[in-house]
């Protein structure tokens, strides 16, 4: 075989070929778009207007409606759930494995693996169209404790943010090392509102994290950051009348730091109790702070307490958090409480709650997990 | 050996950075199909299942977390802890989202220590996985028996 | 018994004795037993397997008149003006790039048209690509000497009688759910040996028609 005939059968090979991806690339063209597709967010609260074809998430994104997501978009989180109640086809089979039975019913789907394909109604809950994008500055980076550290972030675009205390914002943690691509995690807000230029975040280092252990071993004061947000509904409730009681430790101490400061600076004058529960004595942090307002203000008591066999001092109480709540609670059964912190935690207290006489729906929590 | 797209598609998210720092497979070069039959023919060898073995971890996750970060006790000379830790994490093979926290849970007659989360109790009950050899999480099957004293 | 013999010169009665053998006598699923991968798993149940056959039946039917257009019309020409390309087996790579670029244009197709099925196909809709079935017919088509007009019913008639294999398979295996199979036959060992005993019913109709 002559070196023409090969080069006439490459030549008819690469001729075929190119013929072949140009007929594809019209193809895609012309099958794959699919036009301009309208979404209708509640119910004409906002309506809309893309070219199809990109993920839901996205698309909301792009156009300033943030839908949390921890995962960027990879299908693996399920905090995107967003209801499609008209337009969104079959549920599809990376989405099954993120929902309940009762979502799937209910129209509730993922919206990252969600292509917008035609138009679409979609409800979202109403607080998600007060989430921007926020870039901010890191001024002071603190050790509270041996796994604890607290972040103070100035707001550089937009340069205020509003939100209610007990709210919390997502961190971005960029791609580093082997992670990727960026990932995001929730972290409640520590500062309070009035404070709008800054951001105030409680982290505690999770062994493998992706998050945490970019904050601990990289993030430097100076670094650029940036997190989305406000989200939750984590928050003091309406009735200034009943009588509180805060249950946190650790970094769960995060959003009532942010509500305790906003209460005094707004003389709400609602009478509480804080139990703090930690190991050790190492695993304390502002507790110089708040006794110093629990003497300060009439209205605050401060009852921080030990669990570990720590033999050095402590004058404080002695115990599981829960035991320490059993043993303290002075409100009675009109009181209400709130929690924040892992799930074991929150689940022991409710117990102990419940049996004190506080009903179900006089419990407020935000679970880590 | 070539993976099946599934069992690819299931390696890609247990690598590092994906789902969490370290990835689920450690050092290990073995297809993830190898890993899961050297486990498996060690714990048919042992004379268990690997949902004994869960639940046996299970028994003791659901004891320490009820102690809240404090040490406790599963018999004298096995003493348990559990760490939280803040958020979530899915399973691999996509069936659902785990609370994050780890155990630790040390033997004082032999001094091991081993390490493990709710998610690698699901792993092991649900899809026979241990974890590839130099991931954190990693457990042999023989330790679990030796330190439950299920060895008949 | 011939039903139907081809004559050299086309005509109806030429066509349908391709159609009829390429679908049933000369089966390229039972008789030939190419394009097993999809058949053994697609055929679970009836709905996705009437889906992959229809797939399958698109792509036989046009790569099928593409190929033959290029071998006959562009390929053959060329080798007999005196260029001495290698026409069969310059063919077989030819033929797996428009097979290639088709299966690309239908998975945008079913994409857009209905997307349960392109869920419920899943990583099968790409995997058609190696279909030995349609490479086959296309080969076949080769081999037989069929142009123009014979060559697009012979496409079709293979990718009828594909799609008629699976879903004779989806429908025997749907009944078999129900009925106690040996643990070690499950899956893929019980649909073999159904694939065996179709094969066997299908020999009854070789000689029926003569291409």
């Amino acid at each position: 075989m002559s070196f023409a005939v090969v080069l006439i059968a490459a030549g008819l090979a690469a001729l075929l070929t190119a013929v072949l991806a140009g007929l594809l690339v019209l193809a895609e063209r012309y099958l794959v778009t699919y036009g301009v597709c309208r979404i209708d967010v509640n119910a004409g609260a906002r309506t809309i207007e893309r070219e199809g074809g990109e993920p839901l998430l996205a698309a909301l994104k792009a156009e300033g409606i943030f839908i949390p997501s921890a995962c960027g978009g990879r299908g693996t989180c399920a905090y995107c759930k967003v209801r499609i109640v008209e337009g969104g086809g079959p549920v599809g089979p990376t989405e099954l494995p993120l929902l309940t039975e009762q979502e799937v019913g209910d129209n509730v789907r993922i919206s990252c693996q969600c292509k917008v394909r035609n138009d679409l109604r979609i409800v979202i809950p109403e607080e998600l169209f007060l989430v921007r994008e926020y870039r901010g500055v890191v001024e002071r980076i603190r050790d509270l404790t041996h796994d604890i550290k607290e972040l103070r972030i100035r707001l550089i675009a937009p340069q205020a943010i509003e939100f209610v205390p007990g709210q919390y914002v997502q961190l971005e943690a960029p791609a580093y090392g082997d992670n990727p691509e960026p990932v995001y995690r929730a972290y409640s807000i520590s500062s309070p509102p009035s404070d709008d230029a800054h951001v105030e975040l409680i982290v505690r280092l999770v062994p493998g994290g992706i998050c945490t252990t970019w904050v601990f071993t990289m993030l430097r004061e100076g670094d650029e950051v940036a997190f989305n947000g406000p989200y939750g509904e984590f928050r003091l409730s309406e009735d200034a009348a009943r009588e509180m009681v805060w249950i946190a430790g650790g970094s769960g101490m995060a959003p009532f730091w942010s509500i305790l400061r906003h209460m005094k600076e707004s003389s709400i004058a609602r009478k509480c109790t804080y139990f703090l529960g930690a190991v050790g004595r190492r695993d304390l942090f502002f507790v110089d702070e708040l006794k110093r307002l629990a003497d300060e203000l009439p209205w605050f008591r401060f009852v921080p307490a030990l669990s570990g066999q720590d033999a050095g001092e402590w004058d404080g109480q002695r115990g599981l958090i829960t035991e320490v709540v059993d043993r303290n609670l002075t409100g009675g059964a009109d009181t209400e409480a709130y929690l924040c912190g892992s799930a074991g935690m929150i689940d022991a207290s409710i117990k102990v709650l419940r049996a004190k006489g506080i009903p179900e729906e006089r419990i407020y929590y935000d679970k880590f997990n | 050996m070539k993976q099946s797209p599934a069992d690819k598609r299931i390696t890609e998210r247990m690598a590092p950075g994906v789902l969490c720092r370290e990835g689920f497979l450690g050092a290990d070069r073995r297809p993830l199909a190898e890993i899961l039959d050297a486990d498996r023919s060690a714990v048919v060898g042992l004379g268990v299942t690997h949902e004994q073995l869960a639940d046996r971890l299970d028994e003791v996750l659901r004891k320490a977390v009820a102690a809240l970060g404090t040490p406790v006790e599963i018999r004298p000379g096995l003493m348990a802890v559990f760490h939280e830790g803040m958020g979530r994490i899915p399973c691999p093979w996509g069936h659902g989202i785990f609370p994050k926290g780890e155990v630790e849970l040390a033997d004082e007659r032999t001094g091991e220590t081993l390490r493990f989360t709710p998610l690698s109790v699901h792993l092991i009950g649900a899809h026979g996985f241990y974890q590839g050899c130099g991931s954190c999480y990693r457990i042999d099957p023989e330790s679990l028996v030796r330190i439950f004293g299920l060895s008949d | 018994m011939i039903l139907a013999q081809a004559t050299t010169n086309g005509g109806t009665a030429s066509l349908l004795a391709i159609l009829l053998s390429a679908a049933i006598t000369d089966n390229i699923l039972l008789t030939r037993f190419l394009g097993m991968c999809p058949f053994l798993s697609i055929s679970r149940q009836l709905k996705p397997a009437a889906g992959m056959g229809l797939a399958v039946l698109f792509v036989t039917t046009c790569t099928a008149a593409i190929n033959s257009a290029l071998y006959w019309y562009v390929l053959v020409p060329i080798r007999d003006s005196g260029v001495p390309i290698p026409a069969e087996s310059l063919s077989l790579i030819l033929f797996i790039v428009v097979i290639a670029a088709f299966v690309q244009l239908m998975e945008m197709l079913i994409e857009r048209i209905s997307m349960t099925l392109y869920f419920s196909l899943g990583i099968f809709l790409p995997l058609i690509t190696v279909n030995c079935a349609i490479l086959g017919a296309s080969l076949f088509m080769i081999n037989r000497e069929l142009k123009g007009l014979d060559a697009l019913v012979f496409g079709f008639g293979s990718g009828l009688g594909w799609m008629m294999a699976i879903l004779l398979m989806a429908g025997i295996r749907q009944k078999l759910a129900k009925a106690r199979i040996p643990a070690g036959l499950e899956g893929p060992g019980i649909t073999l040996i159904i694939a065996g005993i179709m094969a066997l019913a299908f020999i009854g109709f070789s000689g029926m028609i003569k291409l």
